[in-house]
């Protein structure tokens, strides 16, 4: 598992978990990203359960388990959070923000111990230490309960499956070429978001938002202008073209 | 005894079909009640011609009453069984990643942070996979005694075999049809069990 920093300030880090090289193959690759401030740490979209072995290594590479006090499911999807029933065995008093929505459906991974911390569909803020964590409102962005995570200090967007690409084993992290990226995103926005109202509607809300990088769960992560400029391909694209 | 996870795996299932086998043998202890109904009938009826038949038709209803009480017992052992098999297999699995887990990160910084939650996992694991032997131990000493039941019902269809060919005449064939049933009855259960048995250990 690749580890990279992706912000590091006074007050906190952010580093992207990725690139599995003994992921095991026909299972979708993923980002997973934690947010680490001076006593706490949360994992953002922990991941599927054939990768937690490895993610659980490599996070002790940069915090003791104790540390890790939140976690964060964007959607209810498996390569999101079926690993949930072994982080419940791992971090027995954490606390999960997910979606209200999906509480009952969550639980069929295992949440014994874990407190589940329903989002209400509005969305809401929490502090870590001393940074603010944003849960902005991205429903049916492909899942009818579904969350982005916002750090206005580092100035980063966890985007969950919106800004995602199925690319090669071992593509680079970050987009380099845009135009040529477009083509690894198309079909999946296209196939999996069902709403072009639903993506109007998260585009408006992420367009008043001062960001660095977007970062997505699967595929590479967007800098600086590539930001706006896939704002501006998702607005125009049509999706919900599996009917 | 199934320990390992691939054991466990298929264990579950079978545990569970034993249960849907057991339902054949409840209805054969219910023909084998109905049968020493009727044999008691017969008893009161022949009185003194048949006295030596009435402690075998005793003996029919305790073993229908016994076989039936058994069944159900096997069928909720088996039950627990197929559930216990099921978190023995998750807590296999929970235990291999975190062996994974420390193995990947013994250079970490942080690495022996994980060695509690391991250890936990392990200790789990080992609770559950007792479990599972003392669930089988269970099941598989019901099975012996519903097969010591059958054997014992076995000797006592000799017997009542040599007691119907002493009987008068016009209740010897009632007799001996009774006696038929209550073999075939018992030959069926023991078959069922020890089917079981092997669906178990296999
Ligand atoms: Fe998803
Ligand atoms: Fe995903």
């Amino acid at each position: 598992m690749k580890v990279v920093k992706l912000h590091e300030g006074r007050s906190h880090e952010w580093l992207v978990f990725g690139r599995d090289e003994e992921r095991p193959s026909k299972i979708i690759d993923t980002n997973q990203y934690m947010i680490k401030t001076a006593n706490h740490a949360i994992i953002l979209d922990p991941g599927g359960i054939e990768l937690f072995s490895a993610m659980l290594a490599a996070v002790v590479h940069h915090v003791p388990i104790q540390q890790i006090t939140h976690l964060f499911a964007s959607h209810q999807d498996p390569d999101i959070i079926s690993s949930l029933g072994l982080w419940d065995k791992t971090l027995p008093h954490a606390t999960l923000y997910a979606p209200w929505l999906w509480e009952g459906f969550l639980r069929h991974f295992g949440c014994n111990s874990i407190k589940y911390n329903p989002l209400p569909d509005e969305g809401k803020s929490i502090r870590l230490d001393d940074i603010e964590i944003q849960f902005i409102p991205a429903h049916y962005m492909h899942s009818s309960g579904n969350f982005s995570v916002y750090d206005p200090q580092a100035k980063i967007l966890m985007s969950g499956d919106i800004g995602a690409a199925l690319l090669p084993d071992g593509a680079p992290l970050f987009v380099e070429d845009f135009d040529h990226h477009v083509e690894k995103m198309r079909l999946f926005h296209q196939r999996w978001m069902p709403s072009n109202r639903a993506k109007k509607d998260w585009v408006r809300r992420v367009r008043q938002l001062d960001i660095q990088y977007m970062a997505p769960q699967h595929g590479a992560i967007f800098k600086g202008k590539d930001v706006n400029r896939f704002l501006d391909w998702l607005d125009e694209l049509e999706v919900g073209t599996g009917v | 005894m199934p320990s390992t996870p691939k054991n466990s795996a298929h264990f579950f299932i079978n545990a569970a079909t034993v249960a849907a086998e057991l339902s054949v043998v409840l209805t054969e202890a219910k023909n084998i009640s109905l049968e020493a109904m009727n044999a008691k009938a017969l008893v009161a009826r022949a009185g003194d011609n048949v006295r030596t038949f009435k402690p075998i038709t005793d003996f029919m209803v305790e073993l229908a009453n016994d076989t039936i009480w058994l069944v159900k017992e096997i069928n909720r052992e088996a039950l627990v069984l197929s559930r216990t098999s099921l978190s023995d297999l998750h807590s296999a699995d929970a235990h291999e990643r975190f062996k994974q887990a420390q193995a990947r990160s013994r250079t970490a910084p942080f690495g022996d942070t994980l060695d509690p939650v391991a250890q936990s996992a392990s200790h789990q694991h080992h609770q559950q996979s007792m479990q599972l032997k003392r669930h089988m131990r269970k099941l598989f000493e019901l099975l012996d005694e519903i097969e010591s039941r059958m054997l014992a019902a076995n000797v006592v269809t000799a017997t009542s075999r040599l007691e119907a060919a002493t009987a008068a005449d016009s209740y010897q064939a009632s007799l001996e049809g009774i006696v038929v049933k209550l073999e075939k009855a018992a030959n069926r259960i023991k078959h069922i069990a020890s089917k079981c048995r092997h669906s178990l250990e296999r």
